[in-house]
């Protein structure tokens, strides 16, 4: 089972907590705090979970999915949204076959671990 | 051959949700697809996943398959899944549809009335409108619909757009989908 997980957030406070809560459940974690920082990571062989914000300067987190795609960078990824955002943009839809689940911030602990847990599973 | 038949869709929020609605699921009197919109990596680890909790066989499904009761067979990502007479798989390679290939519409749509035959359409989470067109056909030609709720829907997308076709017989919860279908379908016999 896989047990990395890259946090994908412009937020240095979401970094803290999710990498906290995620480490003392035994996993991985790192972060990018942008999506050129996030592609830069994969580009050097991250494999693992992807929890992704949505909304971050220079780059969101849609073009940042699609330039995995446009790479090949998603292959063995599983992809997750960590969003404050409540209702996805239409610029998910095309994105939809990448993208396993919609998370919101500000999240419960222990719903992040089980989601991060059961998708964990899904990665060679 | 199967009389009763099960196409179930779902996109963002998915995997999880089918493991929800499969939790303790016994073989039901059935013919069932999924399609779910994924990776195609993903493909075998959903199958695994839904498998180690339901008493339903399950498997990616393959060209030509034959439907069977309390039987589960998931679209493969990439290709268009139709169902040739209620009866057996049809894949096929196509152009995406609703930005997704394989669409719940291409497989609702493919169903045909017949005598004697029951359908069940359930639309569950998701962004976009996949499936809306497809549970509005299926409700024409006799079948029940049903969407998910948006209280457990992590992208309440698809159920909202197949409920605003005004098509959607129930909209319910993933463990009401569960206990329903048991009580519409009943147990395939020889469990």
């Amino acid at each position: 089972m896989g047990k990395n997980v890259l946090v994908v957030d412009d937020e240095p406070m979401v970094q803290y907590s999710v990498k906290r809560v995620l480490e003392s459940s035994g996993f991985t974690v790192a972060c990018a705090d942008s999506g050129p920082a996030c592609l830069e990571l994969l580009r050097k062989g991250f494999k693992g979970l992807i929890l992704m914000d949505i909304v971050m300067p220079e780059m969101d987190g849609w073009d940042t999915i699609q330039a995995m795609v446009d790479e090949g960078l998603n292959e063995g990824n599983v992809i997750c949204m960590l969003t404050g955002k409540e209702v996805p943009d239409v610029k998910m839809d095309q994105l939809k076959e990448y993208i396993l689940d919609y998370v919101r911030k500000p999240f419960d602990n222990a719903k992040l671990v089980q989601v991060v847990s059961y998708y964990s599973g899904f990665i060679a | 051959m199967v009389d009763r038949i099960i196409v179930m869709g779902s996109s963002a929020g998915g995997p999880r949700i089918l493991k929800e609605i499969f939790s303790g699921m016994p073989k039901l009197n059935a013919g069932m697809v999924l399609v779910q919109h994924m990776p195609r990596f993903i493909n075998q680890s959903l199958r695994e996943s839904i498998s180690r909790v339901t008493e339903m066989t399950v498997a990616v499904a393959e060209d030509g398959d034959m439907l069977e009761n309390g039987k589960v067979h998931i679209a493969p990502s990439e290709l268009h899944l139709q169902l040739v007479q209620n009866r057996h798989l049809r894949l096929i390679k196509g152009e995406k549809i609703n930005f997704v290939c394989p669409s719940v519409d291409v497989t609702m749509m493919s169903l045909k009335p017949m005598d004697g035959m029951k359908m069940y359409g359930v639309i569950l989470t998701g962004m976009g409108r996949d499936g809306a067109d497809g549970i509005a056909y299926m409700k024409r030609i006799g079948g029940v619909t049903v969407a998910q709720n948006e209280e457990t829907s992590a992208v309440f997308g698809m159920p909202k757009e197949a409920a605003a076709t005004g098509c959607v017989d129930y909209v319910l919860s993933p463990v009401e989908i569960r206990e329903r279908l048991i009580q519409w379908i009943g147990v395939a016999v020889g469990r």
